[in-house]
């Protein structure tokens, strides 16, 4: 077991390597740089770029130099833990990210807990009562929320929380809180419009959710020992619980290594349409406006979480299911 | 003057000094004078910092001679201070839009589009290459310190003319003629630049709305220069910032035009609070900010402003949503039957400003096209005259815009001093037969079966035209017009990318037509500078190789070949060493001219109308207004700081 740890870890280094690289040279194709789009945008609505200025900018960042010395410092920088300087916020990128990381988790975590919440027991309750009037409804229902675009329900709701309990549209809290300590208003002011992006983002993904769920349960439903133990006098609720619900645990746990990142970055689009300060809109206006190292050291961050959340779900599912250790020892 | 005491009491120096300034027929204090003396009348705001002793009276705040702004007229009535206005804002560099509202200028453009003094007292030109500017005595930054000649000589010895600071040395609103100007510090008042040929774009940059800054906070700077500050506190300072040198920390700390250093002194209305980056930025009242009211009260009225960030897509559904007290940026047209709807429900009114675009919406074909037989259409002027007259304009106006905007050429609008209503109305009439005839006379004379005509190598005429995809109106506008034009034998397909795509195919002539605005500013008077109406820039889409070849005095792009635009950027250079008002005027005259005949941009209509929300208790912004970046800097023109909140106002 040990040794599997340790040659997953050893593998992670070449996997974040070639990954920074494809980064690196991805934000790069778009011709041009951050400050080139800066004075496009300027030119835009009529003010005027000094030419001279930005060839200053360029040089004063380092854009005058090759493309390739200038990944060798980001990555050795990386390397460092300096994720490098956001041109435009004028701030080190770790601090911009951190500042919205806080906001991002409390979003992404309240959002997977509410998602477990309902998905489990509607899923339990359509694989055990399969075919029922309450199967179908919740499985339509759920397929509704999956069906909906998320931005276009996003809308929706913010429509609706505005003129029914006059909830500000957008962002996380009312705009006189912001800037402000923490306090029971803000709390309130929070929780009032925290709901709106968990039941949209997690929309999506308690349907998906549910249908898993079932479908998993349902196999093991079928199977012999499930009936045996049944036929044996074990009551349902106590056989459901002890056997097929664990097994049909696998892909929840391989899930694990996806939600890492997800925590981190939010769900973008919904964030973005909902005016939430979490990390979501920050790397899309970043990419948007090639401030090349804020978007290249944030998605380096979150591969980082992904091969990491990968290598804990690979553990845990080791743990849970011998199966797969043995598989995976014995073909190499 | 002689007979003045030599140091004046604040309040008969208030008085006198304004007289005084009228009978010396200097230049207007802009709005008006004020013969009585007054009494200042400091914002409740401040009342307990001055009552503890942190912060002087506004007495002593004041400049001793203030800009005396007689708010009247139009709706407009004296207010009172107090209150917070909200605006919305969609990224963290709106932040500039503050100094841009706030206007705040050492010369501002005043009602008629003329130049008048603002944070100056007065300015003196002598042959158009000697200015003379005069501080007014007193006058402070937002942090207290004296604002005096060193800001100026600061930043022109220490700054402009530093090479780690200005690599590219002083900017171009400061050579003349190749030159930069003689610069002499008369007293801490008065200060004097002088060139060795006419320079008439010093004082228009001065007033722009995205104003070249000749000063800066010298008392605060100079603890980031290398030549003031200690070696050991500064190489500390620029480790805390973790920035490469003092060079770096200098120009980060010194952002005038985006108030980002909420520690750098200012003399706009309001001042930064709130460092980047932010949700919210909150600024608060400037309080030693020189423009004062008839009745005496220190201006701004409004203590407070905030600019929440949000979105930019959101933010008509958040100001239908009363969340906003002013706002027009980021909302469009296309919002206002939908805001005058919440208006019905919320504590807002919808105005309807003007733009003053030269035209909202225009054709630019591009002369500096790469496929040669398309390049030599696009320069011959009866291709772009039987383009310009196929277009029936009437329709796009009543169609899109309600009949609202006006049809015309991408030219001055009826408000500026230089409107032709001939020019405006050159070839903008439509005409199927004429176009026909042009086109036929050009030798487009074969058909294919489609009815569609053929080039002379057997292509047909048909092309894209590119839009930079920012508003389905572009498009809706390009589908009319495609079929006007189709009943001509020409065919078109409008094409919507991305704004840097866009630009970039422009630029290396892959792109055969597009579509933008106009001249961004067509409220234009003899005294701005003409270099819309030339090729002097590689963002102007007719012509951007041309324009790139002047803007980099020559290294790249290509020179221009067409006669009419070498007379065009002869006449550029003119205006550029004209020393008076009327060889300006002239000018302006025949650039515009040139540019109605020719066509080089062929303006489909102009004159459309912006939705201004106002909260109901925000009183003495305009019903009608002209909004645009240059000249009026949006609401600055209308003084953001005579604004005020009056609560009995409100009504739902």
């Amino acid at each position: 077991m040990l040794q599997y740890i340790l040659k997953r870890i050893l593998v992670m280094i070449p996997t974040l390597l070639v990954t920074s690289a494809l980064i690196f040279t991805v934000i790069n194709l778009p011709e041009g740089d951050y400050f080139e789009t800066l004075a496009a945008e300027m030119q835009a609505q009529g003010e005027k770029a000094d030419l001279s200025r930005i060839e200053f900018l360029k040089k004063e960042y380092g854009f005058d130099k090759p493309p390739v010395e200038r990944y060798f410092w980001w990555v050795t920088g990386l390397l460092q833990g300096d994720m490098g300087y956001s041109f435009e916020y004028q701030r080190p990128v770790r601090e911009i990210v951190g500042d919205r990381l806080m906001l991002t988790m409390v979003v992404s975590f309240v959002t997977i807990i509410v998602t477990w919440l309902i998905a489990f027991p509607i899923g339990i309750y359509s694989a055990t009562h399969q075919y029922s009037w309450g199967d179908y409804g919740l499985t339509f229902l759920g397929l509704i929320g999956l069906a909906i675009p998320h931005f276009l329900l996003a809308l929706v709701f913010m429509y609706a929380a505005n003129v029914w309990f006059g909830t500000s549209i957008g962002g996380l809290v009312d705009p006189q809180y912001l800037n402000q300590p923490m306090s029971w208003a803000k709390l309130w002011s929070i929780l009032e419009h925290l709901w709106i992006p968990v039941i949209i983002i997690g929309a999506g993904g308690t349907a998906g959710m549910i249908r898993a769920v079932r479908a998993n349960l349902l196999d093991e439903l079928q199977k012999q020992y499930f009936v045996t133990a049944r036929a044996k006098g074990l009551p349902p609720g106590k056989a459901l619980r002890k056997y097929p619900l664990r097994m049909s645990l696998n892909f929840f746990v391989s899930d694990i290594g996806d939600i890492l990142p997800s925590i981190v970055s939010g769900a973008e689009i919904v964030a973005i349409v909902l005016s939430l300060q979490t990390t979501g809109p920050l790397l899309i206006r970043a990419l948007q406006s090639q401030d090349m190292y804020l978007a290249g050291s944030f998605l380096m961050f979150l591969s980082f979480l992904t091969v990491i959340g990968v290598l804990i779900s690979d553990i845990s599912l080791a743990i849970l299911d011998p199966r797969i250790r043995l598989q995976g020892t014995a073909t190499k | 003057m002689n007979g003045f005491p030599r140091k004046p009491s604040r309040r008969a120096a208030l008085a006198l000094g304004s007289a005084a300034i009228a009978a010396a027929g200097l230049p207007r204090l802009a709005l008006g004078q004020q013969q009585t003396p007054l009494r200042l009348v400091d914002s409740p705001f401040f009342a307990k910092q001055v009552a503890d002793g942190t912060l002087p009276p506004v007495v002593q705040r004041a400049p001793t001679s203030p800009r005396i702004i007689t708010v009247s007229g139009d709706g407009r009535e004296a207010g009172r201070h107090g209150g917070t206005m909200r605006m919305l804002m969609g990224d963290q560099r709106d932040i500039r839009m503050m100094t841009i509202y706030g206007y705040a200028r050492l010369i501002v453009y005043d009602d008629n589009l003329e130049l008048a003094s603002d944070i100056l007292e007065g300015f003196d030109v002598e042959d158009g290459r000697i200015f003379t500017l005069k501080l007014r005595p007193g006058h402070c930054w937002s942090d207290g310190s004296p604002f005096t000649t060193e800001d100026f000589r600061y930043w022109w010895e220490d700054v402009a003319n530093n090479k780690r600071l200005s690599p590219g040395g002083p900017p171009q609103a400061l050579i003349a003629a190749g030159k930069p100007p003689t610069v002499e510090v008369l007293s801490p008042t008065e200060i004097r630049y002088s060139w060795d040929a006419p320079n008439p774009v010093f004082l228009p940059s001065l007033a722009g709305a995205q104003p070249a800054y000749i000063y800066m906070p010298s008392g605060y700077l100079k603890q980031f220069h290398e030549r003031y500050a200690d070696k050991a506190t500064l190489s500390s300072r620029v480790k805390t910032a973790r920035v490469k040198d003092w060079g770096s920390l200098h120009e980060r700390m010194s952002r005038m035009y985006r108030p980002e250093n909420p520690e750098l002194p200012t003399l706009d209305p309001w001042r930064n609070t709130t460092p980047l980056p932010a949700e919210q930025f909150t600024f608060l009242r400037n309080a030693y900010f020189h423009r004062i009211d008839q009745n005496g009260l220190q201006l701004p009225y409004v203590d407070q402003v905030t600019l929440t960030i949000g979105t930019n897509s959101l933010i008509p559904a958040k100001t239908a949503a009363g969340e906003s007290d002013l706002q027009a940026r980021y909302i469009r047209f296309d919002n206002y039957t939908f805001l005058k709807d919440a208006s019905k429900r919320m504590n807002i009114d919808v105005k309807l400003w003007k733009r003053a675009e030269g035209a909202w919406f225009a054709l630019m074909p591009n002369l500096n096209a790469i496929d040669p037989v398309w390049r030599d259409l696009n320069r011959d002027v009866r291709y772009r005259r039987a383009l310009s007259v196929a277009i029936n304009r009437k329709d796009v106006n009543k169609v899109i815009f309600f009949g609202l905007a006006k049809e015309s050429g991408n030219t001055a609008l009826p408000e500026s001093p230089l409107y032709d209503a001939r020019q405006a109305g050159l070839w903008m009439e439509q005409d199927k037969t004429l176009a026909n005839r042009l086109l036929d006379e050009i030798g487009l004379v074969k058909r294919d079966l489609e009815g569609i005509r053929l080039l002379p190598d057997g292509r047909r005429l048909e092309f894209t035209i590119e839009t930079s995809g920012e508003s389905t109106e572009e498009t809706d506008i390009l589908d009319l017009i495609k079929q006007d034009l189709v009943a001509v034998g020409v065919k078109i397909y409008p094409r919507s990318t991305q704004r840097d795509v866009f630009r970039r195919r422009i630029l290396a002539g892959q792109t055969i037509m597009s579509a933008w605005v106009g001249m961004d500013n067509a409220l234009v008077a003899p005294e701005m500078e003409p270099d819309a109406l030339a090729p002097t820039s590689a963002s102007q889409f007719n012509w951007p190789r041309w324009g790139q070849f002047l803007e980099s005095s020559g290294r790249e792009g290509e020179e221009p070949d067409m006669p009419e635009v070498k007379e065009l950027v002869r006449l550029y250079h003119a205006w550029r060493r004209s020393a008076t008002h009327e060889q300006r005027r002239q000018i302006w005259r025949d650039m515009l001219r040139i540019n109605a005949e020719q066509l080089f941009t062929i303006g489909i209509v102009n004159g459309t109308l912006q939705p201004v929300v106002v909260s109901r208790t925000l009183r003495n912004v305009p019903d009608k207004g002209l909004y645009s970046f240059e000249p009026g800097a949006f609401f600055g023109r209308y003084m953001p700081d005579t604004f005020w909140f009056d609560p009995s106002k409100a009504q739902v």
